[in-house]
Parts: structure tokens; C-alpha cells; sequence
């Protein structure tokens, strides 16, 4: 072959190699897998029994009779059972003067545990991971937690760390949606995402009953996840991310105030939250599954959706009747077989439950995190995930969908489709044939109880 | 030679060839050639004659090579990240705090010994920080406020809120065209966190991308932008990333006798920056070229350079070490190995790469070259950390004066300001007029972890007027800078520093 024709095939050739290669690397780029993730467990002499919990509350001479019955009533409703976790400076009586290094402790305490575990099991070496995102609400010394970790498990001076802080309860979903975003633009990258709450600085020490609430619900746990876009790991996968939708409705002022930071008449630290919480995580939910369902579901369910709505609204004008408040449902049902739903207490659970139609079963999985872990805030969607691993629910090719609610206020989801059979029991390994209890007695009113009884001022505020 | 040095460096070789336009010309002259040797005249015959007189390997030089040529390098590119513009925190004459009435506020603070009122009244007369600094009001008690929620608030709300609004106002961009949100605020994040308060104040759209990060020390201002421009590659073409870097001194006043720790107290002071980063280059400033970010965390004394902790008594504060300077020459030399290759024209590349090998040979006899600095920027953004710290990276860099002095006028008009301390540097070159279409800027910011990390713009159009923050004053600046500010008694009579201006 004459050489110029030649040249140009070649050069033909290359460019279109070279197109199509770009292609596929910007979509193997984008592809989102979850290795692997471990749920922190605390040792078991940080167990808030029902004798220690009476004892905290009793160490508090602030409190009234009004407030005990508040505080009975706020536990018996939350459906926290009594092997919940605390940090260790509650539970040796320094709850209002938390020092530095209780936190830090608190937060050591995880890394060894779940960090250390998740790399293990993966056999990822630190120095392989490429993102460290962590996400610790209400704590954020100097140095970053996320500098500790990459000291402690000796990572790379190159390694993208970002410290999340503030953020609330759904700032777990935020720091996946972080890493995803950093693996858009990078091949073949290695993500830790990392989140807790820290509860031993932020135990709330004074009367106002908004703020109490946090101590009744909240406790300690963690999460560490590893994430992936790298196509070798792709067999080894739990999960394949398939979308991840945010909604952030702190424009309006009622959600934005629903919780917040602040100081109470004597000058104590909480976090108030509002009676207008519940209304405005229906509206974040409403705006999240707004952007959501046209993402997941089948196109059927959609034209079904769509079709029935029309024709509502039709009937209604014809009749010349003003549009009930209750419309057609669409199912989610149709596109998700697994809800991992944010436990943030009964009351959340409960309210997601009757606005997506879903049965005892599809929320088990959330209420028993609650009654075994408390609500560990942006890890505790984790927690509900490990729990339907060990029920041996996720098989292969099901589909799974993450609501969390947090402050802000946001609501954020994720669709993660299952690459293979799951099986690990992890943090849920000692208890999970415990689960769940056949009995429903609540043990804080089986002890408890004997306040409702006594004379005296009647508590007042109704969440 | 040893093999990953010499890839090292045919990497950065072929990285310069490819980068230059040089790499069009390429296709471009092949293509030259074979119109040329086939002798087909081009420009002036019909279309229709074209396709019927051309044969097919023609047909393919004249239209699909070409085509093919312009993807790949449109493709190649990438998305080129922008910043429209930026805004410093205006500070205001109320919350100033001369350094003689701080002095006199530290004779009468009851927790401190007498030792340590004249370690402070010492450090002070030398940190080169002027009498404009702000300070915000809690601190300006006798003995300051501390534990004070409400303050840390109002203060966030006013430094935050003063910079974006004044970056719209610069911009005209609308707050609900804002996808991204990033802030960094390292000693304050509250419950909800200072983006959703932003979200809430500017009613921005609720699928609005938003970070908050905080803890990560003063180098976090490259780590946002980089942040901002990641995110910016997975939104529309044209989205706007709002990037705000600030501080809260109010409730982190440190309260005991540590002297270590009390040098946070004299250093840092109120600032605030907001930027408008976006992937268009319509309307923009300055164009993103690199960001690198270095973490020596691995190594316990550089670890426990900058650390927070509480001291004997249970006073919290921020400890700074005396290894701080020996920490952040050893981060600064790990970040300038990694942006030396992307940034450095080919001869310095060279040059540095010979001595660091006949370093390795000779077991280290030979000095290492510092490669010129001054080839690849024309204009040097160092965090304002302290004048000890300026002074070193002006060393280890080889730099002139003229070329810390943004850095040093920074320090002294506005103290350090954490992670805002670079914008106002910048902004500072752009009052005195100095940049240029084209001028390269490095931005350096060292802090806890320990982090060095940089960002490396380069001007596409000066700023047309000073920024807020500098318009009132940029007029008596530079300042001559003493050593140690004389004329302050240290018996309670406070008489005015004599400065120098020229």
C-alpha cells in the first residue's frame, strides 16, 4: 500500500480508537460500586440499660417531675430498646463536662473498630485509598478527624480528604454523593466514606424538653463504607449505586428552624427540635421522591401514575367538586424491593410508612435498628442495611432504596441495585436470630411507669 | 538513573508537548501535505463536484479527519473551571482592634500570670499585625465572652453574609442559578450547618449540591476550590459553584496560661471570602489550571504541629508547636515536587531533575537545586500565617520582597484569616493594579494535619476597580513593617506605633 493513504488510515484508525476508548472510560468512570462497609459495635460495658438510663436522669437535679414524665413517655414512644450504646463519659457521671478527650476517645473507639474492619475484609491497604470522606456531625477539632485517620492507618500524602461537619443526620448520603462525584473524574479510584456522630461533647444538660429529646434518641455508632469505580472490583461488589437524588428545602424558614443549635434560657447547648419537623420532612420527602420516581421506577408504573391522576382530575371537573386531600398512590413498590429507611424514631418511621404504602415487613428492618442501636443518626442507614444482609433478604439483582431525613432540612435517597447474594451478618452477627423480639413490653415502662402514677405537675409538651 | 524518575520526566516532557498547541499542528500539517501531493484544488469547487470527483481517501482527509482531529481535542480539554469573581470581607472601623488596646486588654485579663502578659505583649510587638485587624465583639470584653453560640452565629451570619452579597452584587448572578455550595468554616459548624444557612437566607433551589466542611485548618481554601471544580464537571455546562472560605473567632478564645497556645489568640482575626467559580468562560476572571494538595499527617511531629486540645486546667486552645516553620518546610517541599512537573517550563524541570538524581548518586553531597519559581508565576499568594512563615517560604522559594508583599500587607491589614487570608492577597495585587491578562498565580496555604496545599490560576481579565475590603486603604500601602513595633510601654502608658510609609 502507497504510503500516504496508509498514513491516513492509520492516523483514521488511531482517532477513532482513541473516541471510542474516552467513551467507555468516561463510563466506566461513572460506574458507583460498594465494596464493602462495616457498622461499628461498641463494647458492651457502654450498654444503656434501663438502670443506667434511670440513673443519668436521676444525676440531673434539674429536672422535675413535669420532665420525668416527659422523658418516660419520649422512651417508651421512641421504641429504643436496651442495648443502645453511649459514650463512656455518660455513663462515668462526667456527662456535663465532657472533656476533649472523651471525644476523641469516642471517636477512636470507631476507627479501630469499623475503619480498621472494612479495610480488612476488603483487603484494601490504606495506601490504596485514593478518597477519605468523613462525616461527623457536632465535632470538628484541629487537626480533622479525617487527618487522624489517615495518620492512624498511615494513608497517602496525596490522598482527597474531606471533613465533613454540621450536616445532620442525611449527611451520610452527602458524603457518598461526595465521593461518587470525585470518582467522576478520576479511573480506577478507591473511596472510604466514614460517618458518626459524636455524643459524648453533646449531651444536653438542661430543662428545655425540645432539646431532650436528642438525649433520648441519639447514641453512638458509626459506619465505614468503601466505594469504588474501578470495574476489577466488580465481582467482589455488594452493590452497584445507580442514582442518588438531594433535596435541600432550607429556603423556607419553618424547615430550616426545625433543627437547630442553640442555647437555652440558662445558657446550656442543645439541639431544639421544633414541632414543625415532622411537616417539613414530609415536604423534603415530597420533593426528593418527586425527583426520584421518574429515576427508578418502571416507565409502566409511571404511565399508570400519570393516567390515573389525569383522569382524577377529569372526574373531579366534570363533577364540579373541589380535589380531595388524598390521591392516587403511586407504588414504589413496583421499583424498589428493599426500603432502608432512616430510623429517626417511630413516630419518622411510621409517617414513611403510610406515604409510601408499605407493610410491617418492609419496615422491620428500620424499627429493629432503632430498638437494637438507638438512632445513631447519619450511620444509622447502614445499621439497616447490615440487618437485611444478615436476614439473608438481598439477593442478587434486588434493589434498594436509602430515605434518610436530616437537619436542614434535607432529604436525601439512593437507589443501589445488588450485585450478588449478601450474607454477612456483621455487626448484627450475636443478635440477629434475637430479632424480631417476640415481646413488645417496653422495659423503660415496665420500670418507669410508677411516674405517670404520682401526684404532682402534669408534663405538657406533645410531640 | 533510576527508572520511575526518568518516566517521571518523559511524563511531564510529553505532557508539555501535548498541552502546547503545538499538538494541533500536527494533523494539521499531515493533512497540509497530503492536499498538497494529491493536487486537488480545495476552496473554489462546488460541493457537489467535490463529492463526485474525489475519491474516498480524500473524502476522508478533507471531512472526517479533521472532525475527528477537533473532537479529540475539544475532548482532551476537559471542563476548563472559571472564577467570575470574588469578594473579600469588608472589615469595619467599629470591631478594629489596635495593637496597643490589645495589649492593654491583655494587662487585665484575671486568667492570665504575669509571664505570660509579657509572652503576649512580646508576641504581639512582633507579629507585624497592624491597627485595622478585626476582632469580633465578644472578644473585645474585659475578660472576652466565651461559650457564646449566639456570637459564633451572628459572626458567621455577617462575614458570610456581607462577602456573598457583595459577590452577587459584583457578578449579577442570580442566587437560585447557584448548583454547588461549598463553605469551610474549621472551628464552627453548627446544627442546621452554615450551608443550609445560606440555602435559607438566599432561598437557593433545593437540589442544590452543598458541602460543609470544617476542621481542616487554614489550608483549606485550595481544597474548597478544588472541591468546587470537581463537582462543577458533573453539572451542567455554565452551572455557578459558590465557594465560601471563612473563620468564627468568637467562643475560641483561649482562656489559660499555655503559651503555645496563646499564640492563636494574637494571630487570628475576622475575614471572609466568597467565590463564584463556574465552567463557562463568559464574563470570567481567572481560569483554574492546578490544584495539588499534600497531607504529612503520617509523621507524628507534623501531626501534632497545629493541634487542638485542653490544657492543664481544661482550657481548650489550639497548640502550635516549635517545629511549625521545620513541619511546613518539609509539606511545602512534598507539594512543590508534585506541582513542579505541571507548572515549570522545561529547562528548570531539567535542571532541578539532574541535581535531585546527583543528589541520590552522591549520597546527598550535592545541594538541590531549587528550581526558579519566578519563571513559571508572575504573582505569589502565601498564606498569611505569621511573618516567620512568610519569611521562610520566601527563603525556601528564592522570592524577592516585591513578591511576599501581598502576604505581608495581608498580615498586617487584616491579621491572619485563616483560610481567606489568600483572597485577600490576591485582591490585593489586583488594587495595586499589578495583574495582568495571562499573569500566573500561585496560591499556597499551609495548615493543621499537617496540610500544604496550592492552586494555580491563571488572569483571563484584571479586576476594573479594588475590591471593598482594600479600596479604603490601598492607597497608603505598602507599609515599611518593623521589626517590633516600638513606642509601647510595657507599664499600661500606650502611646501610637510610629509607622513608616514611604
Amino acid at each position: 500500500m502507497e504510503l500516504l493513504p496508509l498514513l491516513t488510515a492509520l492516523l483514521l484508525a488511531h482517532a477513532a480508537a482513541c473516541v471510542a476508548w474516552m467513551a467507555v472510560s468516561r463510563r466506566r468512570r461513572s460506574r458507583c460500586y460498594l465494596l464493602d462497609y462495616a457498622c461499628h459495635k461498641p463494647s458492651d460495658d457502654r450498654k444503656v440499660t434501663t438502670e443506667t438510663a434511670g440513673a443519668v436522669i436521676e444525676r440531673n437535679k434539674r429536672l422535675g417531675l413535669g420532665e420525668y414524665r416527659f422523658l418516660l413517655k419520649v422512651i417508651v414512644n421512641s421504641g429504643i430498646g436496651e442495648h443502645t450504646y453511649c459514650p463512656r463519659n455518660v455513663l462515668e457521671g462526667r456527662e456535663e463536662m465532657p472533656t476533649h478527650v472523651d471525644a476523641l476517645e469516642e471517636m477512636d473507639d470507631f476507627f479501630s473498630d469499623a475503619v480498621a474492619a472494612v479495610l480488612r475484609r476488603t483487603g484494601v491497604a490504606p495506601r490504596d485509598v485514593d478518597v477519605v470522606v468523613l462525616n461527623v456531625g457536632s465535632f470538628s477539632p484541629s487537626p480533622s478527624l479525617v487527618s487522624r485517620i489517615v495518620r492512624r492507618f498511615g494513608m497517602r500524602e496525596d490522598v482527597a480528604a474531606y471533613n465533613l461537619s454540621g450536616m445532620g443526620c442525611s449527611a451520610g448520603l452527602v458524603a457518598v454523593d461526595l465521593a461518587r462525584n470525585i470518582m467522576l473524574n478520576r479511573p480506577r479510584t478507591m473511596a472510604l466514606v466514614v460517618t458518626s456522630e459524636s455524643c459524648a461533647p453533646n449531651w444536653y444538660t438542661g430543662t428545655d424538653k425540645s432539646m431532650m429529646l436528642g438525649n433520648c434518641l441519639f447514641r453512638s455508632g458509626g459506619a465505614a463504607a468503601l466505594l469504588t469505580n474501578d470495574p476489577a472490583f466488580r465481582c467482589r461488589a455488594k452493590m452497584e449505586l445507580r442514582c442518588l437524588v438531594r433535596a435541600n428545602i432550607a429556603a423556607h424558614d419553618d424547615a430550616h428552624a426545625a433543627a437547630v443549635h442553640r442555647e437555652d434560657a440558662d445558657g446550656r447547648l442543645g439541639v431544639s427540635l421544633s414541632k414543625a419537623l415532622p411537616k417539613a420532612a414530609v415536604r423534603a420527602f415530597t420533593d426528593n421522591l418527586q425527583r426520584l420516581a421518574p429515576r427508578i421506577l418502571p416507565a409502566g408504573e409511571l404511565a399508570r401514575f400519570a393516567a390515573r391522576l389525569l383522569l382524577r382530575k377529569l372526574f373531579f371537573r366534570r363533577k364540579q367538586q373541589v380535589l380531595p386531600a388524598s390521591g392516587p398512590k403511586i407504588n414504589f413498590k413496583t421499583g424498589v424491593d428493599h426500603f432502608c429507611l432512616h430510623p429517626g424514631g417511630t413516630a419518622v418511621i411510621e409517617a414513611v410508612k403510610k406515604s409510601l404504602g408499605l407493610t410491617a415487613h418492609d419496615v422491620e428492618p428500620a424499627r429493629m435498628t432503632l430498638h437494637r442501636w438507638g438512632n445513631t443518626s447519619a450511620s444509622s442507614l447502614w445499621y439497616v442495611l447490615n440487618y437485611m444482609e444478615a436476614k439473608r433478604r438481598l439477593k442478587r439483582g434486588d434493589r434498594v432504596l436509602m430515605v434518610t431525613f436530616g437537619s436542614g432540612f434535607k432529604c436525601n435517597s439512593c437507589y443501589w441495585e445488588v450485585v450478588r447474594d449478601l450474607d454477612d451478618a456483621g455487626a448484627w452477627e450475636d443478635c440477629i436470630d434475637d430479632y424480631p423480639p417476640e415481646t413488645l413490653v417496653n422495659p423503660y415502662m415496665d420500670k418507669f411507669g410508677w411516674v405517670n402514677d404520682v401526684q404532682g405537675q402534669g408534663g405538657g409538651f406533645v410531640f | 538513573m533510576s527508572l520511575p524518575t526518568f518516566s517521571k520526566h518523559l511524563k511531564s516532557i510529553y505532557q508539555l508537548a501535548m498541552n502546547t498547541k503545538s499538538f494541533l499542528a500536527v494533523p494539521a500539517l499531515i493533512l497540509a501535505i497530503i492536499i498538497l501531493l494529491n493536487g486537488t484544488p480545495l476552496v473554489f469547487t462546488m460541493p457537489y463536484d467535490l463529492f463526485n470527483n474525489l475519491c474516498p481517501v480524500q473524502l476522508f482527509n478533507f471531512v472526517l479527519l479533521p472532525t475527528i482531529v477537533a473532537i479529540l481535542y475539544i475532548m482532551r480539554r476537559g471542563r476548563a473551571v472559571y472564577l467570575i469573581d470574588y469578594a473579600c470581607f469588608q472589615t469595619s472601623p467599629n470591631s478594629r482592634v489596635p495593637i496597643s488596646a490589645f495589649i492593654e486588654h491583655v494587662h487585665h485579663f484575671p486568667f492570665l500570670d504575669d509571664r505570660s502578659i509579657r509572652f503576649m505583649t512580646r508576641m504581639l510587638e512582633r507579629s507585624s499585625i497592624g491597627d485595622e485587624t478585626n476582632l469580633p465583639p465578644s472578644i473585645h470584653y474585659i475578660p472576652p465572652l466565651n461559650n457564646g453560640f449566639d456570637e459564633a452565629r451572628a459572626e458567621a451570619e455577617l462575614v458570610i453574609f456581607s462577602a456573598i452579597d457583595d459577590v452577587f452584587a459584583k457578578t449579577g448572578i442570580a442566587p437560585a442559578t447557584v448548583e454547588i455550595l461549598v463553605i469551610n468554616c474549621s472551628a464552627f459548624a453548627p446544627v442546621p450547618s452554615l450551608t443550609d444557612m445560606v440555602v435559607n437566607k438566599y432561598k437557593l433551589r433545593s437540589d442544590i449540591r452543598c458541602v460543609n466542611l470544617s476542621g481542616m485548618g487554614c489550608s483549606v481554601g485550595p481544597i474548597s476550590v478544588g472541591l468546587a471544580a470537581t463537582l462543577l464537571q458533573a453539572t451542567p455546562h455554565g452551572s455557578h459553584a459558590l465557594v465560601v472560605s471563612t473563620e468564627t473567632i468568637a467562643s475560641n478564645f483561649y482562656k489559660g496560661k499555655e503559651r503555645s497556645m496563646q499564640l492563636t489568640n494574637i494571630l487570628f482575626r475576622m475575614g471572609g471570602a466568597a467565590v463564584l467559580l463556574s465552567t463557562s468562560g463568559a464574563r470570567a476572571r481567572f481560569r483554574l489550571k492546578h490544584v495539588v494538595r499534600k497531607i504529612t499527617g503520617a509523621f507524628d511531629d507534623s501531626y501534632g504541629c497545629v493541634f487542638q486540645e485542653e490544657d492543664a486546667m481544661g482550657n481548650r486552645g489550639i497548640k502550635l508547636s516549635k517545629d511549625l516553620l521545620t513541619v511546613s518546610g518539609d509539606a511545602l517541599r512534598a507539594n512543590i515536587t508534585t506541582i513542579a512537573p505541571l507548572v515549570l517550563p522545561l529547562s528548570e524541570q531539567l535542571q532541578f531533575a539532574s541535581s535531585f538524581i546527583a543528589r541520590k548518586l552522591l549520597d546527598g553531597r550535592v545541594k538541590l537545586y531549587i528550581p526558579n519559581f519566578r519563571k513559571a508565576f508572575e504573582h505569589f499568594c502565601i498564606h498569611a500565617g505569621g511573618r516567620a512563615v512568610i519569611d521562610k517560604v520566601q527563603y525556601n522559594l528564592g522570592l524577592s520582597d516585591e513578591h511576599v508583599e501581598p502576604s505581608r500587607m495581608t498580615l498586617h491589614r487584616f491579621g491572619n484569616t485563616s483560610s481567606s487570608s489568600v483572597w485577600y492577597e490576591l485582591a490585593y495585587i489586583e488594587a495595586k493594579g499589578r495583574m495582568r491578562k495571562g499573569d500566573r498565580v500561585w496560591m499556597i496555604a499551609f495548615g493543621s494535619g499537617f496540610k500544604c496545599n496550592s492552586a494555580v490560576w491563571e488572569c483571563v481579565r484584571p479586576a476594573s476597580e479594588p475590591d471593598k475590603a482594600w479600596a479604603g486603604c490601598i492607597h497608603r500601602y505598602p507599609v515599611k513593617i518593623s521589626e517590633v513595633i516600638e513606642n509601647i510601654g510595657h507599664s499600661g502608658k500606650i502611646q501610637l506605633p510610629s509607622v513608616d510609609e514611604p
